[in-house]
């Protein structure tokens, strides 16, 4: 398990005993290119130590030579082969990024070789490009110290303050296991540690590769257009030989099914995602369907996720890239305003509907918006935290028959309002209460515009819910609230209240939490929400969810 | 703010209304404050001017993107108006700066870009920011982006110079720079004084519409402009950079859909455009060279200008900051995911189906990145909570549904994946992918055989339509019928399912000539059915289509093995071995085949080599890692309903307390569950003396996710034959709920999950243990069976195996007792049944013997020394004629046994 056995000098002669276990063939490189080739392999050599930096900057100018490699490596018994690996070991040995860099950006042909070379049960002269995946393999498993690398990254959660946001300003969260599990940053060990390999096995193949990948994703910025060019080319072949869709790619090498690994398709579609955006649409969108392809015949989730998810960010409204091969992302300038219709009921205008009704307390304030706690989707961070008792105390107040509601803090609030009502003042304890004292003008202000905004939905849908109509329009539960709704509004028709109660106060947790969970078919689905009412009985108790609404035939 | 007269209402009111945009008002206003003082003519005018301006803009948007009208308007009145204000001269200076910032807007709107220019080279706006009222805020905003658009304009008129120089350039996007900041820092404020505002406010006034204020074409251009040039010059940097300044800003109402289209488009770019290695963080200053941008323009990196006052940005202790472009970039989806969640429309009615589509598109974007994000990370477990919040939108939407399902398979959640399978397929009836993926589930750790048939047959219906999967839907069946024709209790039922599975492999194996599965299924199911020669050709052709298919290899090690030619097959799994050295299923069989051929020491050996590899596999310590989802077990603790039935056998059998070590044992199954950094790691504390291999486990061991890919199955082989039956589902529980756990980490390992690495430790030493029994060594044996009790205290595998040492100590009584326990637990595994038999056939309880190997036969018709012991109770039963036939059946059937069931090995697809 030493890994200085990579480095060391005197038992470092295992690359070179694979090396010339590889054998070499004669070549049929053009002369010129040959000779470039052959002069970039002596100039290294002959290089001093401390010119390595200059060197490595230099590279760039050798326009010649990178197609040169690649000629090289794709002619497997090409002579300059054995060296070629050598030296581009070597490179990735220096530790110079650009130098490691100049190595990886022919990690996609090495990998192509290899794997033909061992689709075609070809044993020979695969030696040396095995030698080197492995040899880079084995550099990046560890760190400087010779330790173990483990690749690790925090995930981000929005119940802790970060440079882009405030937890309170985000509102309420879900609760599920996860998010509870979630409530700090956590870190998670995305790879490694990795036993270091001196052969390929076939256990091991994917694994070694799928970590050489990761590398090279990991700086796919500084790769060239021909490395990704030849990245969806790998992709590609890979996915497709050996299946009927060969004949369509019209690729003519070996047609051996190639046996591959989900997360290897991952990383492949990692690196196919960044040339596709990056100036190899075309070939980018082959590789994708390719891969694609593959992983509906295989079955694997993990790849049939990510790709259909690419797929779809690409013809969604996502970004557009440029197309003429450049690797520049055009933005535009978009509308601030919101494009929804403001008279549609989205989440958050029934989150906010509820919440106006009876905490008299300004709109805008972020702080406020925190304490609502939304039905649908557990409860508030701080409630959850159960420090502060629940603010929100949903009534079907409707001046005095408030009173008649069940709950006790419904009655609390309802009495309280009606108390307001009256004009009388009163010094309340809660600072809640004293805000929406202050903020009542307004408060009813808004109301009055929220009372528009519903009737105005509800009217609409008036004379479809007379006829039933509006009942197979949805399927989901949620359209259920727009019958009571529209129900409601056709009853309180003939006589002028102000208010109707719709929802019977506590009988209903349970319905109104379907109505919030509007689209999930299935109870399943909803089964946070249930598990949330066992959490605890006061909180259950104070924040029995109903659904007011008020509806008024004056407006 | 200096601007304002202490005491006059009046000017207050005039200042709310000019931040608050209600130009309506102004006249009226003018009117009283000029009744007041004479000398307030001047601002009257300016006023007046400016309500002019402001409402003419609001009656006439301009549009983004459309370009200069062609008839220009000419907007008299205000003019004359500004003109006023500005001649007399007797404005404050604060005033005259308006006057002459309104004057130039004015220019603008009517299209006369250098006298706008020329206007606001007399004013110097970014002094005017010191104690600048809200209003004026705005208005400077304004101007900067005003005059970011006339800078970009000019040049364009003289048509010479197709190319402005860097330096206009810049002075562009500083323009546009600064007018976006000092607009984030006006909508802070006005946010802050409408609040302060709705707190204090009692007179029935209506409130500000702050709700939906709407930001306006130069505000809106200020703010987007200069990243939008970023971009266009090619510099990601900047553009990154500038994204990043408006992001950290403390939100305003007014911002939200700013932000939410900025955050999803940064987490865009740097999904797709950027990678680790070009990554900075967002506090740090970038790289000085980066291949994100355009090499050939050359740019400063950073902002090159300050501000007096500057928007409020998020602060505070212990901020998370990302480090690599994946955190931030699902930092910032999760963000836009909120607000994109926030926005869902949940009405139904036709009236508000754009709105729907359009809160679908832009949600639907963001859970794509989500899944980007997350899929290349691996936090599949994640991904499925985060889609489970879209299904908000999800109805009657595929796309959504499918990829929730997909999420679902891949965090291992596979009872609901089935489900919501279920609903995709409705959705898109056409697509054979799905119903096979729920085949896969079903015939998984799931062991859900009839909705799997159900599932194969959708495909297999589908005929031509499900071209190339056409294949896979006929080993799909053919797979659902193999497994239910081991679990059939009933014989004639037990060789219908196999005569179908046959047909089925068959079926798929002519429609797909070049898929090694078909070739190597066909060839198991002809194993199973015992005719052995064909099996082998089938094996072949698999291996001559897939050389190094494990399963292939080992299934031919087993056939040779049925032939007899130990040695070959032993020489075949060295060599599969050398492919797959960390391979358990391949070890257990070497093991079983080198006892015979070259004696148990070598066994031990291996066996001791087995412990080695499990070690390194999983034993690779990682202190660093406490996080979740990575490593093996603390994907095992997410799904809690495995974990509630993977405990249960320990507190309702009591016998658990009888096994020897009570305490231990019942104990530690629970905690390895249940404590994350797994504490009391099941070692091997209570290795006794007679050890037979020393091994040092250390004490914390934090599983990882093992590098092998071993084959898979949910029992132990030793038992393969009679625990995968439904009958004994309830008995095997614990094996069962590790083995489902086991197999929800399958992506490693495509076909074949790795085994819970508890599972395969415990094997070992059941292994181990068997060996020594062979070797007639009672104290050794019952020290592995002690290791592995210590693991799995309810295991019959484990039970079993202390019959067997009972047996060998010729403690019969013990030994049945023993085997009565592993029975309750197991009522149908075949290997007790056969050795109670034996024992019951030693006490002369020859009925009872006779009837539990009768029901041995049921359960496997194939174990040959289950019909020879049935022979042997029948003779001494005197039943001569059944005996002979029994003898006769049990030697027919040696002749074609292989060393280990062919059903060890996993069929999945």
């Amino acid at each position: 398990m030493d890994l200085k056995f990579w480095f060391n000098e005197n038992n470092g002669n295992w690359f070179h005993q694979r090396l010339n276990s590889a054998g070499s063939r004669c070549g049929k490189m053009l002369a010129m290119d040959q000779g470039v080739v052959e002069e970039w392999l002596s100039e290294f050599k002959t290089l001093p130590e401390s010119a390595i930096s200059s060197y490595a900057a230099s590279l760039k100018e050798k326009a010649s030579l990178v197609p040169a490699i690649y000629k090289v490596i794709r002619e497997n018994y090409s002579d300059l082969l054995e060296p070629v690996c050598h030296q581009l070991f070597e490179f990735y040995r220096s530790g110079d990024p650009r130098l490691q860099r100049f190595t990886l950006q022919f990690l996609p042909e090495l990998v192509w070789s290899y794997l033909s070379v061992t689709a075609g049960r070809d044993p020979h002269c695969s030696g040396c490009i095995e030698a080197l995946l492995l040899g880079i393999y084995n550099l990046e498993i560890v760190d400087k110290d010779g330790q173990s690398k483990v690749l690790s990254f925090t995930v981000p959660s929005l119940s802790k303050p970060s440079v882009y946001h405030e937890p309170s300003t985000i509102g309420s969260m879900a609760l599920t296991e996860g998010a509870l599990a979630n409530h700090g940053l956590s870190r998670v060990v995305y790879s490694g540690p990795h036993l270091q390999r001196e052969t390929f096995t076939a256990q091991n193949r994917f694994e070694v590769l799928t970590f050489l990948l990761l590398c090279y994703n990991a700086s796919l910025s500084y790769m060239s257009s021909s490395s990704l060019q030849s990245l969806c080319q790998l992709s590609s072949r890979i996915c497709i030989c050996g299946y009927p869709r060969q004949q369509i790619r019209r690729y003519k090498g070996i047609n051996t099914r190639m046996s591959v690994s989900a997360e290897f398709l991952v990383q492949l579609i990692t690196g196919i995602h960044y040339a596709l955006c990056n100036g190899e649409s075309d070939m980018g969108s082959k590789a994708l369907d390719d891969v694609l392809y593959r992983a509906q015949l295989e079955l694997y989730p993990e790849v049939l996720l990510v790709g259909n998810a690419i797929k779809s960010s690409l013809h969604g409204g996502a970004l557009k890239s440029n197309k003429e091969g450049s690797r520049s992302i055009q933005v535009e300038i978009t509308p601030t305003s919101s494009r929804i219709s403001r008279n549609a009921v989205t989440s958050l205008s029934i989150r906010g509907h509820r919440w106006k009704r009876h905490d008299a307390v300004d709109l805008g304030s972020p702080d406020e918006l925190m304490e609502i706690s939304e039905v649908d989707e557990g409860f508030c961070s701080r409630a959850a935290q159960g420090g502060s008792p629940p603010t929100i105390v949903v009534s079907s107040n409707s001046g005095p028959s408030g009173g008649k509601t069940a709950a006790k803090g419904q009655r609390r609030l309802g009495s309280k309002l009606s108390r307001d009502r009256e004009g009388v003042p009163e010094s309340c304890r809660d600072p809640l209460s004293r805000k929406q004292v202050g903020g009542r003008a307004m408060s009813e202000n808004l109301e009055l515009l929220s009372l528009k905004r519903l009737t105005l939905t509800s009217s609409q849908s008036v004379p479809r819910a007379g006829t039933l109509s509006l009942s197979h329009t949805t399927s989901a539960v949620f359209s259920r609230s727009f019958e009571h709704m529209s129900n409601a509004f056709t009853v309180s028709n003939p006589v002028p209240v102000r208010g109707h109660s719709l929802a019977p106060s506590s009988p209903s947790a349970h319905e109104t939490n379907r109505f919030s969970a509007c689209s999930l078919q299935e109870d399943k689905l909803a089964y946070v929400v249930e598990r949330v009412e066992h959490l605890g009985p006061s909180q259950h108790k104070q924040r029995s969810p109903s659904i007011s609404f008020h509806l008024s035939t004056d407006l | 703010m200096t601007a304002r007269k202490s005491g006059s209402r009046l000017e207050t009111e005039i200042e709310r209304c000019r931040s608050e945009g209600q130009w309506d008002k102004i006249p009226e206003l003018v009117r009283q404050l000029s009744a007041k003082l004479i000398s307030n003519d001047d601002l009257g005018e300016l006023l007046l001017g400016e309500a002019k301006l402001q409402q003419y803009l609001k009656e006439n948007p301009i549009k983004q993107g459309a370009s200069p009208r062609g008839a220009r308007p000419k907007l008299v009145e205000v003019r004359k108006h500004l003109t006023a204000a500005l001649d007399r001269g007797n404005l404050k200076t604060d005033y005259m700066l308006e006057a002459r910032l309104l004057m130039a807007k004015l220019s603008y709107v009517e299209g006369d870009y250098r006298e706008a220019l020329n206007q606001y080279s007399q004013v110097a706006m970014d002094d005017m920011l010191v104690g600048a009222p809200v209003y004026r805020l705005c208005m400077i905003a304004e101007a900067y982006a005003t005059k970011g658009l006339c800078l970009e304009k000019v040049p364009t008129a003289s048509p010479s110079i197709s190319k402005r120089s860097p330096d206009a350039d810049q002075e562009i996007i500083t323009c546009y720079e600064k007018s976006g900041d000092i607009a984030l820092l006006y909508l802070q404020e006005v946010e802050k004084v409408a609040l302060s505002a709705g707190m204090q406010n009692r007179s029935p006034k209506p409130g500000p519409v702050t709700q939906e204020q709407e930001l306006g074409y130069f505000l809106e251009t200020g703010l987007q402009r200069a990243h939008v040039i970023h971009f266009k010059n090619g510099n990601l940097t900047r553009g990154v950079g500038r994204f990043r300044e408006i992001l950290r800003a403390v939100e305003t109402r007014t911002t939200q859909n700013l932000r939410m289209t900025i955050a999803r488009q940064l987490a865009e770019i740097l999904l797709r455009g950027m990678c680790e290695q070009s990554y900075w963080s967002p506090l740090e200053d970038p790289p000085q060279q980066s291949p994100l941008n355009d090499s050939l323009r050359q740019c400063p990196l950073v902002r090159d200008y300050t501000l007096s006052r500057r928007p409020r940005v998020y602060s505070g202790e212990n901020l998370f900051c990302p480090q690599e472009n994946t955190e931030e970039a699902l930092l910032l989806l999760l963000i836009s995911e909120s607000m994109a969640n926030r926005d869902a429309v949940l009405s139904r009615i036709p009236e508000h189906n754009n709105d729907r589509i359009i809160s679908l598109q832009s949600a639907s974007v963001v859970y794509d990145l989500l899944t980007i994000a997350l899929g290349r990370r691996g936090q599949y477990e994640m991904l499925s909570e985060c889609l489970e919040r879209a299904m908000k939108f999800a109805f009657e939407e595929f796309h959504l549904w499918y990829q929730f399902a997909l999420s679902l398979m891949a965090a291992g959640k596979s009872a609901r994946a089935v489900k919501v399978l279920k609903e995709c397929i409705r959705l898109k009836p056409d697509d054979p992918t799905i119903p096979l993926l729920a085949v896969k589930l079903c015939i998984g750790n799931l062991h859900w055989l009839e909705e799997g048939e159900r599932f194969a047959k959708m495909v297999v219906d589908m005929g031509e339509k499900a071209s190339e999967f056409r294949a896979k839907g006929y080993l799909a069946i053919g797979l659902v019928y193999s497994l239910r024709a081991t679990d059939a209790s009933l014989r004639g039922t037990q060789e219908e399912y196999q005569r179908k599975a046959l047909g089925a492999f068959q079926r798929a194996q002519s429609l797909s000539p070049t898929d090694h599965l078909a070739s190597f299924y066909l060839a198991l199911q002809l194993a199973v059915s015992r005719q052995i020669p064909e099996a082998l050709g089938y094996v072949r052709q698999a291996l001559q289509l897939q050389g190094d298919d494990v399963h292939s290899l080992h299934l031919l090690a087993l056939l040779l093995s049925a032939q007899k030619h130990y040695h070959d097959a032993l020489n075949i799994v060295e060599m599969a071995l050398s492919e797959y050295p960390e391979n358990f299923m391949l070890l257990f069989t070497k093991v079983k085949l080198e006892t015979l051929c070259r004696g148990p020491e070598e066994g031990l050996l291996t066996c001791k080599h087995m412990l080695q590899i499990w070690k390194s596999c999983y034993n690779l310590t990682n202190p660093s890692d406490s996080g979740r989802g990575s490593s093996l077990l603390d994907r095992a603790i997410a799904d809690r309903r495995q974990l509630n039935t993977m405990t249960l056998p320990d507190f309702t059998d009591p016998e658990t307390a009888s096994s020897s070590c009570s305490s231990v044992s019942r104990s530690e199954p629970s905690s390895f569950v249940h404590v994350p950094p797994l504490h009391p790691a099941p070692t091997p504390r209570l290795l006794p003396a007679a050890k037979p291999i020393p091994f040092a486990y250390c004490d914390h061991i934090p599983l990882r996710r093992p590098s092998t890919s071993d084959a898979v199955d949910p029992v132990f082989p030793l038992s393969s034959a009679g625990s995968v039956h439904a009958t004994s589902m309830a008995a095997s529980r614990v094996e069962q709920a590790l083995s489902e756990v086991a197999s929800s980490l399958q992506s490693s390992a495509p076909k074949q999950g790795p085994l819970h690495p508890w599972m395969t430790l415990a094997q070992i030493w059941l292994h181990a243990a068997e060996v020594y029994i062979g070797m007639g060594k009672p104290a050794e044996a019952t020290a592995c069976t002690q290791e592995a009790a210590n693991l799995f205290p309810m295991s019959h595998n484990v039970l079993f195996m202390k019959g067997q040492v009972a047996e060998l100590r010729g403690n019969m009584d013990e030994a049945k007792r023993w085997y009565e326990e592993a029975l309750a637990i197991s009522p149908t595994h075949v290997k007790t049944m056969q050795r109670l038999g034996l024992i019951l056939h030693q006490l002369q309880r020859y009925s009872l013997a006779e009837k539990i190997l009768r029901d041995a036969v049921q359960v496997n018709s194939t174990a040959h020394d289950v019909w020879n012991s049935l022979g042997e109770v029948l003779q001494a039963q005197g039943n001569d004629d059944a005996a002979t036939e029994c003898f006769l059946t049990a030697l027919e059937l040696e002749a074609s046994s292989p060393i280990l069931p062919f059903t060890i090995i996993p069929r999945t697809l």
